[in-house]
């Protein structure tokens, strides 16, 4: 099986004025590897306004986000390709951005907190701390904004993840 | 909008940031992302870590060299915090002190 480290990220995103999923990674169905979440970041580039913006990481069991689909890049040009593949459904082993319809499924918020959108937010996981989600995990990674932004044009956010 | 109104313009995560104002100070990442100075560049963390657990410093996403627990915006000056302790942009933008 495929290991190394991955990203999703998207610029320039305009959202849906509502409560939205921003990225969100699906386990694959076992035996494969598991995703150890190491980064997300979220920032965006065209409103100035100092306000602050609660934003969390969740997991979420079916029913998944509807998303847009986007194939994860990865950071070492010589690793292979990610064992998640781009999708609209959030299913298991796909992943996608800016939920268009964040789909009926129970969210457990993992990591809530709240950032100024001049600055943006940053979240590295240390060791100890990083969030891993096994094969077969039957539940997405999201990273989800609980409440609508008051600018909703070019936002940036992404994740990293390493899967082992 | 006309890049004239956005006097600040830099690069962070492969993305073209164009701001009108530079970031506060004492803003601090973590947990803030990005850090906008006076010139308009974007400072942010890469993806490399030292054997200390410091990450790589990027300006405009070019790797500085430097690695660093924290960087903060104060006064003017981006600083970095690591296992060295407190360095200093300096004023001619090419090296920290």
């Amino acid at each position: 099986m495929a290991t190394g480290s991955y990203t999703l990220s998207a610029g320039g995103i305009t959202l849906a004025n509502a409560a939205v999923t921003l990225t969100f990674i699906n386990p694959p169905a076992a035996p494969n590897v598991r995703l150890v979440f190491r980064r997300f970041w979220i920032n965006q580039s065209n409103n100035m306004t100092s306000v602050n913006l609660r934003w969390q990481v969740n997991t979420q069991v079916t029913a998944f986000p509807t998303l847009v689909s986007q194939t994860p890049t990865k950071l070492y040009i010589a690793d292979g390709a990610s064992v998640i593949t781009g999708a609209t459904t959030g299913a298991a082993g796909t992943c996608g951005i800016n939920a268009s319809a964040e789909g009926a499924g129970a969210k457990t918020i993992i990591y809530a907190d709240s950032f100024n959108t001049t600055n943006g937010a940053l979240l590295v996981l240390t060791p100890e701390e990083t969030i891993e989600m096994g094969a077969s995990a039957t539940s997405g990674l999201g990273m989800h904004l609980p409440v609508a932004p008051g600018t909703l044009t070019n936002w940036v956010f992404g994740c990293i993840w390493s899967e082992e | 909008m006309n890049d004239d109104h956005h006097l600040l313009i830099g690069r962070a995560n492969g993305h073209l940031f164009r701001r009108e104002d530079k970031t506060e100070s004492y803003v601090v990442i973590p947990p803030a992302h990005l850090i906008t100075d006076s010139d308009g560049a974007m400072w942010t963390f890469g993806t490399a870590y030292n054997a200390y657990g410091e990450i790589n410093v990027l300006r405009n996403d070019f790797d500085t060299g430097e690695f660093a627990e924290r960087i903060e915006y104060r006064k003017g000056q981006v600083r970095l915090f690591g296992k060295a302790g407190w360095r200093t942009f300096s004023r001619s933008r090419r090296h920290f002190i």
